[in-house]
Order: C-alpha cells, then sequence, then structure tokens
C-alpha cells in the first residue's frame, strides 16, 4: 500500500511537471489594421479604415497613378475628368456595377480597353502599360474598396481575397 | 541478522530500486515526450489535414516533407525554420484571405521566399520551432517579429534609393528630410536639405522683435473665424517647418532680444525711379494692380494665401515658398523690395527665383503685400517689449545655442553643432535594452518608444532637448517606418553588398545658360536627367519635344497646358536674348535618343491623312476622353489646341508607339498603334494651330485665315 502511494506521489508530480512545460501563450486577438501593409477609407464612412493586404497595396499605387483621373471624385491634380466623359466612368467604390463582374472580365477590360470589351473607346487598353500582376493588383484594390462590400463566394475560385 | 530482517531489508532495498528506476525512466522520457509535444508537430499535422480539404491536395502533399523545415543561406546569414509551420508559404493555390494562418502564402514579391529567407525582412528568431519565441521578444532574443503595418521599413534596409512599392516608407524619408531631422540627429542616408530654416545673420533688418516673440511662442500665424489655428499645415495637413520649442516667457524674451540685434551691414533701401512710379503713386486702386501682378505671375505656385469661405478658412497656393498670408505685418517694407529684387543676397541658399522687375512691378506688388497681406491684430497679445537690456541679449545668444537653434538656423557663419541629438543612425537595429523608457507606461518594444519619443518628447526623457512635433497619425507611422529602416551598416559583407544606394543626380549646367538655370532657379521645379523637382514636367528631354520657337515664347509668357494645374509656371520677365539662351540650350542638349528628329519629314503629311487621323482621334480611340482641343476634351493630358507649333513631329510619332519610353511613368497608356494610324494622328495633331480653325485640311486652314 505504501510503496503504491509513494510511487505515485511520484508519477502525478512528474506529470504535472511535464504538463506544464507546454505553456501556451494567450493570444490577444490581433487587430487587423496594426497588420495591414496599407489601410484605405471606406467611401461611405470616412472614419472607418479598410485594411488592406500587399497585394491590395500595390493596387491602390497603381490606381492613384493610371486609374484615378476617371473613376475618382478627386484626383492629385484636383477636379475629375468624369464630368468630361459620356458615358461617365463608374467610380472605383462603385460595388453595385463591379462586384457582378468577374475578375476576368474585369481583367480583360483593363488590358484591352474598353472597345475590345463591347464597352466605350474611352477606357484606354492597359495590357502594354501595366503588368499582368499590377493589372491583378488593380482588381484587388477595386475587390477591396467596393460598397457595398464585395463577396467572392457568389462565384467559384477567385484567385483575388476578398478583404 | 535474522533471515526475516534479511528479507525485509531486500525488500526495501528492491523498492528503492523499482522507484529509482521509474524516476529515472520518467526523467529521462521527459526530453521524448517534450519532442512529442512540440508545437510546430501540431501545425505539420493540422497543414496534412488542412490540404486534404483543399481541391488541390495531391500538390499540395507532394510538396510536404515531415520534420523541421529549414532554409540556410550562409552567404547573407539567414537560418530560418518559419517555413516547418508556415507550410503554405511559397503554395499561389493558398493567397486566399481564406486560408488559415499559419499556412497562408506569402503576396507575390519581388524576393523569393527560399532565396532570401522570412527573417531578413520580418525579423524575430529565424532558429526558433515554438512561435512565441520565433516571434516575440525572449530573454535571449530581443528583436520580435516587425508588424507588418511597418514592413517597408525592411525594404528601406537595402533599398536606400526610394521604391514606388513602398510609399509610407518614402514618405517617412521626406518627412526626416523636410523637418530636417538630421540638423540635430545623424541619420542614415538622409541629406540635410539645402532649404534650412532662415539665415538669421541679418534677421534684424527684416524683422521686429514683437514679431519674433510672437512667433516663437507661437510658430502659426493664420487663425480661422473659430478661433482654430490652421497655418502652413493644418489644413495641407503638413506642419510648419518650425516646430514648437519649450520656452519660457522670459526665454522668450531674451531671444527676441537678441535676434533684434542682429542687424548685419547696414544696407540702403533701393530708391524707386521717380518718374516711373509717380502716376502708380496717385491711383486709387495701386493695391488692386498690384494684386493682379501678383496672380499673374503666379506667386501662388511657391506661396500660399489663406482664403476664406465661410467659417472655414483654407490655405491655396503651393508650399514651395513659406505662406504669405500676414507677411505685410510681418516684414520691413525695405527688407521686401530688397528680398524680391535680389534674395540670394540676403539668403544665399533661397529657393526663389531671381525675377527681372520692372520698377512698376515691384512697386505695385510690394504696396499690394504690404497693404492686403496683413493682420492689424497680429501682434495684439505681444507684450510690451523695450529695447533689449545687454544681459537679455547675453541670455539670448546663450539660449540660441542650448536650446539647438543652430542646428537649422545659421548666424554669421555658426552652424550646426556638431552631434547635439543622439545618433539614429542605426536606431533600427536598436534592442529594448539599449532604450530609456523613464516613467512611461508604455509597451516596453522598439516602436512604441520611437512613436513616445516623437508624439512626446517629455513622456520618456523629462529633460528632453527635442521640440514638439504635431504630426497625423499617417505621418507617425512614416517616420517610424524610415527610421526603423535604419539599421546601420550591413551585418556582414555579403550583406553590404545588396544594398542599392540612393541615386545622386547631379545636373549643374555651365555657361550662359548655367547663369539663367541659377538665376531663375528651374530644378525647384523641373528636372533635369535625374536632378530638381517634381512640381513641373521633366525637361531632361525637352529639345526632343518642342520646337525652339515655341520654347521661346513659352519663357515670354507660360500658357496654361493642363487645364486643371493650380501651380503654374510664373512669368519671369526674361528678356529676349535669356529666352533664346535657354531655348538654344534645351535644343542642343535635352535630346532623347529614341527621337531623330530629322527622319520625319513634316511634308510628307497629307491632308488625307490628317482628316483619318481626326477620325482615329475622335472616334476609335478617343484620345478626346483626355485631351482637349479648343473647348472640347478631358483634363488628364495636356491641352493640344496649339500642339502643330508646339510639337515636333518625330516626338509625336515616337511618343504615340510607346509613351513610357520619352517620359517613364507618364499617365498616358501604350497602344498597339499601325505605323500608318501612327502617321495619320501625327499628321492631325500637326494641324492644331492656335488662332486657326481646328479643321483639318490645309484648305480649311487658308480659308480660315482668309476670314
Amino acid at each position: 500500500m505504501r510503496r503504491r502511494r509513494i510511487i505515485l506521489s511520484l508519477i502525478i508530480p512528474a506529470f504535472i511537471l511535464l504538463s506544464s512545460c507546454q505553456h501556451k501563450p494567450a493570444t490577444a486577438p490581433a487587430n487587423p489594421l496594426l497588420n495591414a501593409y496599407d489601410v484605405e477609407q471606406n467611401a461611405n464612412d470616412p472614419q472607418r479604415l479598410i485594411p488592406l493586404n500587399y497585394q491590395q497595396a500595390q493596387g491602390k499605387r497603381v490606381f492613384n497613378d493610371k486609374c484615378v483621373w476617371c473613376h475618382a471624385g478627386t484626383t492629385p491634380a484636383g477636379p475629375s475628368n468624369r464630368s468630361n466623359l459620356t458615358p461617365t466612368p463608374p467610380l472605383f467604390t462603385d460595388g453595385e456595377t463591379f462586384n457582378s463582374l468577374s475578375d476576368d472580365f474585369m481583367r480583360n477590360t483593363i488590358t484591352l480597353g474598353g472597345s475590345a470589351m463591347g464597352k466605350s473607346a474611352i477606357m484606354p487598353p492597359w495590357g502594354q502599360t501595366l503588368t499582368q500582376d499590377e493589372i491583378r493588383a488593380v482588381i484587388a484594390y477595386a475587390r477591396a474598396v467596393a460598397q457595398p462590400p464585395y463577396k467572392a463566394s457568389a462565384r467559384p475560385a477567385s484567385q483575388y481575397s476578398e478583404k | 541478522m535474522t533471515a526475516e530482517k534479511m528479507g525485509e531489508i531486500s525488500t526495501r532495498l528492491r523498492a528503492t530500486f523499482a522507484l529509482a528506476s521509474v524516476a529515472f525512466v520518467v526523467v529521462l522520457a521527459v526530453s521524448p515526450v517534450k519532442d512529442f509535444f512540440q508545437s510546430w508537430k501540431k501545425y505539420e499535422k493540422d497543414y496534412v489535414s488542412y490540404a486534404q480539404t483543399r481541391p488541390d491536395t495531391k500538390r499540395l502533399l507532394a510538396d510536404f516533407h515531415p520534420g523541421i523545415d529549414q532554409i540556410w543561406l550562409p552567404e547573407m546569414r539567414v537560418l530560418d525554420r518559419c517555413t516547418t509551420c508556415h507550410q503554405g508559404i511559397s503554395q499561389a493555390g493558398l493567397s486566399d484571405a481564406s486560408v488559415p494562418q499559419p499556412f497562408r502564402a506569402h503576396p507575390a514579391i519581388p524576393h523569393d521566399v527560399k532565396k532570401w529567407g522570412c527573417v531578413i525582412c520580418h525579423r524575430g528568431q529565424g532558429p526558433a520551432t515554438e512561435k512565441s519565441e520565433a516571434h516575440e521578444t525572449t530573454l535571449a532574443w530581443e528583436q520580435p517579429l516587425l508588424p507588418i503595418r511597418f514592413i517597408q521599413a525592411s525594404c528601406g534596409v537595402c533599398h536606400r534609393a526610394d521604391l514606388p512599392q513602398t510609399p509610407k516608407l518614402n514618405r517617412g524619408r521626406e518627412l526626416l528630410s523636410q523637418l530636417n531631422c538630421s540638423g540635430c540627429h545623424h541619420l542614415q542616408d538622409i541629406e540635410r536639405p539645402a532649404m534650412l530654416g532662415p539665415d538669421l545673420s541679418n534677421v534684424g533688418n527684416k524683422l521686429t522683435r514683437q514679431w519674433i516673440y510672437k512667433w516663437l511662442k507661437e510658430p502659426h500665424t493664420i487663425v480661422d473665424a473659430s478661433g482654430n489655428t490652421v497655418v502652413d499645415g493644418y489644413e495641407m495637413e503638413e506642419e510648419p517647418r518650425m516646430p514648437q520649442f519649450r520656452l519660457t516667457d522670459q526665454e522668450i524674451k531674451a531671444l527676441s532680444a537678441y535676434l533684434t540685434t542682429l542687424k548685419g551691414q547696414p544696407r540702403e533701401p533701393y530708391k524707386f525711379d521717380p518718374s516711373a512710379v509717380a502716376s502708380l503713386q496717385k491711383s486709387a486702386d495701386l493695391a488692386d494692380q498690384g494684386e493682379i501682378r501678383f496672380r499673374q505671375m503666379f506667386c501662388t505656385t511657391c506661396h500660399s494665401l489663406a482664403v476664406t469661405q465661410g467659417d472655414e478658412t483654407k490655405l491655396i497656393g503651393g508650399d514651395i515658398g513659406p505662406e504669405l498670408t500676414k507677411v505685410g505685418s510681418k516684414v520691413n517694407p525695405d527688407w521686401l523690395v530688397a528680398w524680391l529684387r535680389d534674395p540670394q543676397s540676403y539668403l544665399p541658399h533661397a529657393l526663389m527665383p531671381r525675377y527681372r522687375w520692372s520698377d512698376q512691378d515691384l512697386y505695385k506688388v510690394t504696396q499690394y503685400i504690404n497693404a492686403r497681406l496683413i493682420d492689424p491684430d497680429l501682434l495684439s497679445n505681444v507684450p510690451p517689449l523695450e529695447e533689449p537690456a545687454p544681459e537679455e541679449i547675453r541670455l539670448g545668444q546663450r539660449l540660441f545655442l542650448e536650446k539647438g537653434c543652430a542646428s537649422c538656423h545659421v548666424i554669421q557663419g555658426v552652424g550646426p553643432q556638431k552631434d547635439f541629438g543622439p545618433d539614429l543612425a542605426i536606431l533600427g537595429s536598436k534592442n529594448v535594452s539599449q532604450l530609456e523608457f523613464g516613467n512611461s507606461n508604455i509597451p516596453r518594444n522598439l516602436i512604441s518608444y520611437i512613436q513616445a519619443k516623437i508624439t512626446d518628447p517629455l513622456s520618456v526623457n523629462a529633460a528632453a532637448r527635442m521640440p514638439q512635433y504635431r504630426l497625423t497619425p499617417t505621418d507617425l507611422d512614416a517616420i517610424t517606418t524610415a527610421l526603423l529602416s535604419m539599421t546601420g551598416s550591413a551585418a556582414n559583407s555579403s550583406l553590404a553588398r545588396l544594398i542599392v544606394p540612393r541615386a545622386q543626380g547631379a545636373f549643374h549646367p555651365a555657361g550662359a545658360f548655367g547663369e539663367l538655370y541659377d538665376r531663375y532657379k528651374c530644378a525647384v521645379c523641373h528636372r533635369f536627367n535625374g536632378d530638381g523637382g517634381n512640381l513641373a514636367p521633366d525637361l531632361s528631354f525637352e529639345g526632343s519635344r518642342a520646337q525652339p520657337q515655341w520654347i521661346t515664347g513659352f519663357l515670354k509668357n507660360p500658357e496654361t497646358l493642363r487645364p486643371t494645374l493650380i501651380f503654374r509656371m510664373p512669368q519671369f520677365n526674361m528678356t529676349d536674348q535669356e529666352a533664346a539662351v535657354i531655348a538654344d540650350y534645351l535644343g542642343m542638349v535635352t535630346q532623347s535618343p529614341a527621337v531623330k528628329l530629322s527622319t520625319v519629314d513634316q511634308k510628307q503629311f497629307t491632308p488625307q491623312m490628317a482628316e483619318m487621323g481626326k477620325q482615329f482621334y475622335e472616334v476609335k480611340y478617343q484620345c478626346n476622353a483626355c485631351h482637349t482641343i479648343g473647348s472640347a476634351g478631358g483634363y488628364v493630358g495636356p491641352n493640344l489646341s496649339n500642339a502643330g507649333n508646339w510639337l515636333n513631329a518625330a516626338w509625336i510619332e515616337e511618343w504615340l508607339k510607346d509613351p513610357q519610353v520619352l517620359v517613364p511613368g507618364t499617365i498616358e497608356p501604350r497602344r498597339s498603334l499601325t505605323e500608318q494610324e501612327v502617321q495619320a494622328l501625327t499628321a492631325y495633331v500637326l494641324t492644331l494651330k492656335k488662332g486657326q480653325p481646328t479643321s483639318t485640311t490645309a484648305a480649311a486652314a487658308v480659308r480660315g485665315a482668309e476670314q
């Protein structure tokens, strides 16, 4: 009896000791804004920020370089060129227009220009100016900032992340 | 001893032996058990079961190798085991945000994980196989993972030149240079900007003691209707370059006393030609005339003025020079005339061009500034200040050095003191134990230290001399990123080889053009061979682009090529000869290797080609979406109404073939135009001449001229 007790009293602390070796540090929920490569204001509510990943941030850069002139309300130079154009180009945050378009359609429109896809020739082809990676990034950016938000689940196997 | 007793002892011995054996086995088992429960094994198991749920299971499992995965790059001293848990890091199929961590693929960046490793950018402890040890600060390892928010700092460790992919880092470097942080601190690769705070050697001639007092008390000059300071900056989202120093009233009085005594050599005020200004002096709308001239000369390209609409005050104009809303209440009128005539004689590094003024213009503009750009209430809160007392002057002189004023301002050759502030050239690689946190409650890590120090220098060190900057959160993150990128010289020579140095543009023309280049400060706005400003077009290839007579005309009377531009080229009042010298130089020297002017003969273009070009322009390619002709068209590209007088035919052809070759990074995309289309469009653009109808055929042009 006594012997068993001694053995047990040795083994139990040993197990307690062993199990304490595997401690799990408490993980605080990560703030997505603090772990974002870049952020963008929500078009409907400028107080809210949308976190952007690396690809989306690169898209934002390309957008602000090439696309902003006709697809945004204000531009780095001041007024937007949208008001000069018929048909008026959609704003880049216009989810109602873009959410229903497939990634492939958007990629082809940007690459080949509007006239190649049965849209207005106002939209020039960017395929020889931007790389395919840059065009993908621009689409990823537009998906990230779309209002109402873009849901990839509606169509299978999107290669661009939601936000 | 009885047999019984012997038996008892042997039983006890056996029991002790059994116990010892069990204890021994347990102790021996500790290590294998610990190994068995390693968290990375769990992650690997999870990865395998996760891979089963993916459509590309076969591929994922084919690339999976159980056990510790290691990236070992002895040349770069990289030893990473991160890929043990981050199994999917280079699996393109796992890039979606729905993939749980740690299995998600790394976003596509120019550096391959296998060739560079992970810690080289992300920091952390590479060889660790426990998550907490790899990611966080431990007793043995002080460099935790860099939050993604600041990850661009890692690009800057090697890429000392700005990259387009790292806007945050670039902004941070720009701020460090703009705010002249290198005036006090040694910073890696940040040069002292040419334009520091003004040279104060003769400041007594320029400013009154009252104004200096006011400025030191609060380096802001505009207050809007609701009493908010909105200066330099706040509305422009930029800080005034001069930060707020913590000075007592007595110290401010002493500094203002000292500075007003700095008068240098007295200079005779400029005498206007009495006959030239006699008629102006009598005119009632002198200030209005001056304002018109001020606007015509596009002073607002570099200087901003506050404009109040309703309750809101906004600064409108450029930020190359100081804002001028209240400058009439600030400077001595005689000083103003002298400054406008020759800024460099007062401040040798001034960016302001030396305009050619007529006496009338100079008189009008100075009268406008002294009459309109004033604020009678500006100095109302300033206490009465008497003649400076000698002890005040002495105290002021001492304070000027003690407070670090000399880091930005020069007085009679007294420049910045060496090592006034701590050396920050290797701040980005400092360990937490090397930082002073004082009594603050902030988390003990490098990033919160940097941010606390900039936001409130006293919070981490009650005796800090550093002045108070007010940065927006975005700018604070940018500056933190730039500071984190400063890790000093690379850890070893093989890493040092990777460093991409900052490009040093150098364009210093000599001769007659060189003099004009310095006089009119072309490089403040224009770029030549990689050297100069970004406000105006790059002129490295201007000689290939523009026709010489157009350049001459533009210099004499700059017209606007881009309808939306707020910032326009000022009118310098150049002489004909000066304009000719500049046009000659640009035509001879600034030629693009891609454009052969002689190869395109304008005579080959027929009216039929131009008519066809017009169709391409208006219908097929809809160029008018971005370019304006006459009054119709878009804002994005330059106005082409006068392109026939402006552009060279060979330039237009090359431009249409590939704009990016001539101006890298320009907005216009490259299209696949046929040779015939290029020629037709060129023929059409060449017919666009101002003052003539934009119809395409020569006959129509002739008819237009006759009418």
